[in-house]
């Protein structure tokens, strides 16, 4: 090894030892640091991944159009095409109306997000939202939609935060479920094997005896989740050694999520 | 040094890329890693120092990008990718001779076992971490699959880094082209 090497080694050494020392508050504002400088390309990207998601559903309708009348002229494209845009339109009419009345009958303070980006690991369940530090956005805050519980803030810059997502095995929610006087804490599962990913709700009696289509919700218990949130529907039951464990299917469709909100606080 | 920069510039579009690309629903959820195949063919293209230097900025993007901070508590401490790369890419660095050789197949192979380290590596530390032992076959096929698929994309990465490498007057090339 010749002299240059070792010297790089040594500085290779210095920096990763230097990242090595980094507490959780550190990492997190270096976390926050990263996401902001790359946040115009995040935006940049989502712009993109929206504009090809749109000329492929497009070229597919163009397809299928082929398919049923091969003599289709311009004119009829042009209306299609028409057509197409207006209904593009009306979808998002139709969203923001939604997430509009939502946010006007909703009993909490919400501020409403995009979702930026989705999960580029494969052990981490998270999203990133364009909403940050100057939107009054802070860490632990829990985000909704309509539907029900989505997760909440956990490193959070000036413009972008991070999501950790409710199927996540580190997002622990304490919950009740209605029609009993069962609590239990629902997390993630560690690996999604399904095409729907479940949530386990944990530390149930054994005599709990839950029945498919009962609901659970957030109990307010620990602070950061509001008591009420819908957090899922039960699909199984099994006793356990110590507990009974209840399997929840999501209240929320993550994995087609476009709008969310983040709660601040109660009205 | 162009090159060098170059392949910089690759590994951050490719990190950001991730973030857009979906899991393939069929193979478990497996997650695509674009990265991982520009840093293994750094480590046998690009002499000791620089395949440290790329390792060390492929790690701290993968950290900072994925890590995840709960609390007070950070589930893989920011530096371990940089030590995981390093390593990797350094026993890909040991292969180089037969890479200038004009050998890439041996390296095409190695990059697919080396991005599935990667994820092994993380699942083993969350493992540790959140305590109880999960190996199914979904967890196979999540850490295999990433890995199968770089194998796949390695041969045509490599390609065009070399053809990059050949524009940019980069001397360290192999002797065989790739054919």
């Amino acid at each position: 090894m010749n002299r240059t090497s070792i010297i790089a080694l040594l500085i290779f050494g210095a920096i990763l030892g230097y990242f090595l020392s980094f507490g959780a508050d550190t990492t997190r504002k270096f976390q926050a640091g990263i996401y902001q400088f790359f946040a115009p390309f995040f935006r940049t990207g989502s712009g993109l991944e929206k504009q090809i998601t749109s000329v492929r559903t497009g070229l597919k309708s163009l397809d299928e159009l082929e398919k049923e009348n091969a003599a289709l002229n311009v004119d009829n494209r042009q209306l299609r095409a028409t057509n197409q845009a207006l209904r593009d339109v009306e979808h998002e009419v139709n969203r923001l109306r939604h997430a509009l009345n939502y946010r006007e009958r909703s009993v909490f303070k919400l501020i409403p997000a995009e979702i930026v980006t989705r999960d580029a690991s494969t052990w981490w369940h998270t999203v990133t939202i364009n909403r940050g530090k100057e939107d009054h956005i802070e860490t632990d805050m829990p985000v909704v939609t309509d539907e029900g519980l989505v997760g909440k803030t956990t490193t959070v810059s000036n413009t972008i935060s991070i999501v950790l997502l409710v199927t996540d095995e580190n997002c622990k929610v304490a919950s009740s479920v209605e029609g009993t006087r069962e609590q239990g804490i629902v997390a993630g599962e560690r690996v999604t094997g399904g095409l729907a990913p479940l949530l386990d709700l944990n530390f149930l009696t054994k005599q709990a005896n839950l029945q498919p289509g009962q609901k659970a919700y957030t109990s307010g218990v620990g602070g950061v989740f509001p008591s009420g949130l819908f957090l899922g529907t039960v699909k199984s039951f099994k006793v356990r050694e110590l507990d009974g464990q209840a399997k929840l299917a999501p209240a929320v469709d993550l994995s087609h999520l476009e709008d969310v909100f983040v709660v601040t606080g109660r009205k | 040094m162009i090159f060098f920069a170059v392949l910089v510039v690759l590994v951050v579009i490719a990190q950001i890329a991730e973030f857009f690309i979906p899991p393939l629903e069929w193979m478990y959820h497996a997650h695509i890693y674009i990265a991982p195949v520009l840093v293994f063919y750094g480590a046998v293209a690009l002499p000791f120092p620089l395949m440290l230097g790329l390792a060390l900025i492929a790690g701290i993007l993968l950290d900072a990008l994925t890590v995840q901070v709960i609390g007070s508590r950070v589930e893989i401490s920011l530096g371990w990718s940089i030590l995981l790369y390093a390593v990797l890419a350094g026993i890909m660095h040991g292969l180089r001779p037969l890479f200038i050789r004009g050998r890439w197949e041996v390296h095409s192979v190695l990059t697919g076992i080396c991005t599935s380290a990667i994820i092994l590596a993380q699942y083993l530390m969350i493992t540790f971490r959140r305590g109880t032992f999960l190996f199914t076959k979904e967890v196979w096929w999540q850490i295999g699959g990433p890995g199968l698929i770089a194998m796949l994309m390695a041969p045509v990465v490599f390609w065009v880094l070399n053809w990059i490498a050949r524009v940019t007057r980069y001397p360290y090339l192999p002797e065989r082209s790739f054919e």
